[in-house]
C-alpha cells in the first residue's frame, strides 16, 4: 500500500466573491469580501451625500459646492459660519449616534440569535432616557445626563436579565421582559415630566422622544470615544459571533467561551446604547433599521459591523433632515421620523407568515 | 364562587373606603371617617365629598371597564398577553383624543365618542392582525405587534402635539393615566355607553365562551364566530374608549385583572368575568390609593404603579 506524502495545492481554491490580499511575503493572506467592500464604500458615499445636502438646507440655502468650499474654510464668512458653527456639530452628532444605536443593535441581535431583540425593543433605550431626563431636569442628582443614561441602560439590562431568570437571552421571555421594563422606564419618563415645571418640561419632551436639538458637546466627545472603542471590540468580538449565528454549539466547538462573548458583546452593546442616547435620545428604531439594511445590502456571512453602523448613520441623518425639511420652520424630532418610517416596517416584519426571528 | 364573589366584594368595599379615608392634605383618616358617619368638620367635608368621592367613583368605573375589556380581549384573540394598554387600544383612543383636542375641543367638554372611535380603530386593527396566519399561534409576536402599533400612535400623537402647546399643556398630565380632578359630570357621559356595553356583555358572555373552545366547536354550538366577534370588539372599544377618556390610556389593569381572576375562579369567562368587575376596580383604587401615600404631599399618575403592580405577572 501506497501512502501518498501530504501535498500543499499548488493553486489556492477558487473562493468566488472574495478578494486575496497577501502580505508579508505571502505569509498572511486577507479574505475581503467584494460585496461587502463595495457595499461599505456605497454606504460611506451614501452618508457623505446625505451630510452635504443637511450641511447645506435649511433657513439658509446652500449648494454642494458652497458647503464643502466653507468646509475647506474657504468662501464667504456667513457659509462658514452657517455650516460649520450652527449644522456640522447636529450632523456629526446624527452620524454618531447612528452608527452607536445601529453598531448596538447588531450587536444585540446577534448575541440573542433574535432580530427583534434590539435595545429600543427591550427597553433600555427608554430606561437610560428616564434616568438622564432626571439629571436634566435635576432631580437631585449631580452626575451628568451621558453618566446617568448609562446608569440607566445598564439598570435595565441587569433588571431584565434578573427577572428573565434562567432562560438568559435565550426565548421571548427576555424580550416581553424587556417591553415592560420599557413600559415602566417610559412611564416614569412621563411622570418626571408631570412633576417639573412646564418649561424645564417644554424644553427636556424633544430630547425624550428622540432629537438632535438639544445635543451637548460633551456627551458628543464621550460618545465619539466610545464609538472608537465599540467598533474596535466589536471586531474583536466579531469571529465568535460569527461563529454564533450558526448555532449554540458552534462556537463552544471552535474554542469560544460562549458566556464571555455573550456577556462582553452585551456589555458593548448597552455602553453604545447609554452613550448615544445621552447625546440624542432614545431613537430605537435605528438599532432594528440599520442592521436590518446592513444585512440586506451585504448578503454575505460575516457580521456586517461595519455596514450596520454606516446604515445607521446615513438613516439618523437622513431622518434628520426629513425632519427638518418636511415641515420647516417647524421641526419634527427624528425620534418621531424614525418611529413613523420604522414601525411600518416592524409591523410588516411582525405580521409576514414567513418570519423569521434569527438574524 | 358565591363565597369569591362575596370576599371579592368586601375586599373592593375596604379599597373604597381606603380611599376615601387616606390621601394628601391636612384631614386626617379619623376626620374623614367622622364625615362617613354623619358629624365632621367642613372643610373635611368638602376634601371627602368633592375631591375624594369622585375620584374613587373614576377609579371604580375606569377599573371595572378596564378589567372587562382586558378579559374579554384576552378570549377574542385566545392569547393570555392580549391587553387594551399593550395592544395599541388605549393609543388609538389617545390619539382620537390629541386629534380632537388640536381640532378645537377642550378637554372638559370632550367627548368620550371620540376616544371610543379610537380604540375601535386601534381594536379593529391589532385583532385583524391576530387572525393572520402565524401571528395567531405566536402569542408574543401579536404582542409586540400591538406595542410597535403603539409607539407608532404615540410617535403620531407626539407629533400633533409638537404643532400646539396648548394641547401639549392639557394633555400632559393626561396622557400619563390619572384619576384626579375628574368631576361627576364627566361620569355621566359615560353612563350610557357603559349600560350598551353591559347589555352586549351580558348577550355575548355565553357565544364568548364557546368560542373560547375554538371556531368550530362555537359553529357547531349554533354560534356565529364572526358576529360574536365584532361584538367583542365593540364591547372592548366601548369600555377602552370610555376608560381613556376618563382617565387616560392606562396600561396592565387589563392584564393583571383577569389573570387574577382565572387564577381564582377557573378559566370559564362566565366565571371570571363577574371577579373581573370587582377585581379591576381594587387594583385601581388600590393602585392610587398606594399612590397617594406613597408620595405623600404629591398625586402620582397612576400609570407609574400600575407597571409596577404587573411586574411580578411576568
Amino acid at each position: 500500500m501506497q501512502i501518498l506524502p501530504f501535498q500543499q495545492p499548488r493553486q489556492p481554491l477558487p473562493l468566488a466573491g472574495y478578494w486575496r490580499l497577501k502580505a508579508f511575503n505571502q505569509r498572511i493572506t486577507l479574505l475581503v469580501s467584494q460585496r461587502a467592500t463595495w457595499v461599505n464604500m456605497g454606504l460611506v458615499l451614501a452618508v457623505l451625500a446625505a451630510s452635504t445636502m443637511s450641511l447645506g438646507m435649511g433657513s439658509v440655502q446652500l449648494s454642494p459646492a458652497e458647503v464643502w468650499l466653507a468646509l475647506a474654510g474657504e468662501g464667504p464668512a456667513m457659509h462658514q459660519l452657517v455650516v460649520k458653527e450652527l449644522r456640522l456639530m447636529r450632523v456629526l452628532a446624527g452620524i454618531g449616534t447612528g452608527a452607536a444605536f445601529a453598531l448596538a443593535g447588531c450587536l444585540m441581535q446577534t448575541l440573542a440569535r433574535n432580530r427583534l431583540a434590539t435595545p429600543g425593543i427591550i427597553g433600555i433605550d427608554n430606561a437610560a432616557t428616564a434616568f438622564a431626563v432626571a439629571s436634566v431636569v435635576g432631580v437631585g442628582s449631580a452626575l451628568a445626563p451621558p453618566a446617568m443614561s448609562l446608569v440607566g441602560a445598564i439598570t435595565a439590562t441587569a433588571l431584565i436579565f434578573a427577572l428573565a431568570g434562567s432562560s438568559g437571552t435565550q426565548g421571548y421571555r427576555f424580550i416581553v421582559v424587556g417591553l415592560g421594563i420599557g413600559a415602566i422606564a417610559g412611564a416614569g419618563t412621563q411622570l418626571i415630566l408631570s412633576w417639573v415645571a412646564i418649561d424645564d418640561a417644554n424644553a427636556a419632551f424633544p430630547w425624550t422622544i428622540g432629537s438632535l436639538n438639544a445635543r451637548s458637546p460633551d456627551a458628543f466627545k464621550l460618545l465619539c470615544a466610545g464609538l472608537a472603542l465599540g467598533v474596535f471590540f466589536a471586531y474583536r468580538l466579531a469571529k465568535g459571533l460569527n461563529a454564533l449565528r450558526l448555532s449554540e454549539t458552534v462556537p463552544t466547538t471552535l474554542g469560544f467561551n460562549i458566556k464571555r462573548l455573550r456577556a462582553a458583546s452585551l456589555v458593548l452593546a448597552v455602553f453604545l446604547t447609554g452613550l448615544a442616547v445621552a447625546v440624542a435620545g432614545p431613537v430605537g428604531m435605528v438599532a432594528l433599521l440599520g442592521p436590518e439594511i446592513a444585512r440586506a445590502l451585504c448578503r454575505h456571512r460575516g457580521l456586517p459591523i461595519l455596514a450596520s453602523a454606516l446604515a445607521g448613520a446615513l438613516l439618523m441623518v437622513l431622518a434628520d433632515l426629513l425632519g427638518r425639511i418636511m415641515l420647516a420652520p417647524l421641526e419634527i424630532p427624528v425620534g418621531i421620523v424614525t418611529a413613523v418610517v420604522g414601525s411600518p416596517y416592524l409591523l410588516w416584519m411582525l405580521l409576514n407568515p414567513n418570519f423569521r426571528s434569527q438574524p | 364562587m358565591p363565597i369569591l364573589l362575596l370576599g371579592c366584594a368586601a375586599l373592593l368595599l375596604l379599597t373604597s373606603l381606603a380611599s376615601l379615608l387616606m390621601g394628601a392634605g391636612d384631614t386626617t383618616p379619623w376626620q374623614a371617617l367622622s364625615v362617613l358617619l354623619g358629624a365632621g368638620t367642613e372643610d373635611a367635608r368638602f376634601v371627602l365629598f368633592e375631591l375624594r368621592l369622585p375620584r374613587t367613583l373614576v377609579g371604580l368605573v375606569t377599573g371595572m371597564a378596564l378589567g372587562c375589556a382586558g378579559a374579554l380581549m384576552q378570549t377574542l384573540a385566545r392569547n393570555p398577553l392580549a391587553e387594551p394598554g399593550l395592544l395599541g387600544v388605549s393609543a388609538g383612543s389617545a390619539f382620537a383624543v390629541t386629534l380632537a383636542l388640536l381640532l378645537g375641543a377642550s378637554s372638559a367638554s370632550l367627548s368620550v365618542y371620540v376616544a371610543q372611535a379610537g380604540a375601535l380603530a386601534g381594536c379593529l386593527i391589532v385583532l385583524s392582525a391576530a387572525r393572520l396566519k402565524g401571528v395567531g399561534n405566536d402569542p408574543i409576536r401579536l404582542v409586540l405587534a400591538g406595542a410597535t402599533l403603539s409607539s407608532l400612535l404615540l410617535a403620531l400623537t407626539s407629533l400633533l402635539l409638537m404643532f400646539d402647546q396648548r394641547t401639549a399643556d392639557e394633555i400632559r398630565f393626561w396622557i400619563t393615566g390619572s384619576v384626579a380632578g375628574r368631576d361627576l359630570a364627566s361620569l355621566r357621559h359615560l353612563l350610557p355607553s357603559l349600560l350598551v356595553a353591559t347589555a352586549l356583555t351580558l348577550l355575548i358572555i355565553r357565544p364568548l365562551a364557546a368560542l373560547a373552545l375554538g371556531e368550530t366547536m362555537a359553529t357547531n354550538l349554533g354560534h356565529k364566530p364572526g358576529r360574536i366577534r365584532l361584538t367583542a370588539v365593540l364591547i372592548v372599544a366601548l369600555l377602552v374608549g370610555a376608560a381613556t377618556a376618563m382617565a387616560g390610556p392606562i396600561m396592565f389593569v387589563g392584564l393583571v385583572v383577569p389573570f387574577i381572576a382565572r387564577a381564582l375562579a377557573g378559566a370559564d369567562i362566565r366565571r371570571y368575568l363577574a371577579l373581573c368587575l370587582f377585581i379591576g376596580p381594587i387594583i385601581l383604587i388600590g393602585a392610587d390609593t398606594l399612590s397617594r401615600i406613597l408620595v405623600y404631599p404629591l398625586n402620582y399618575p397612576l400609570a407609574y404603579s400600575l407597571p409596577l403592580l404587573a411586574l411580578p405577572y411576568y
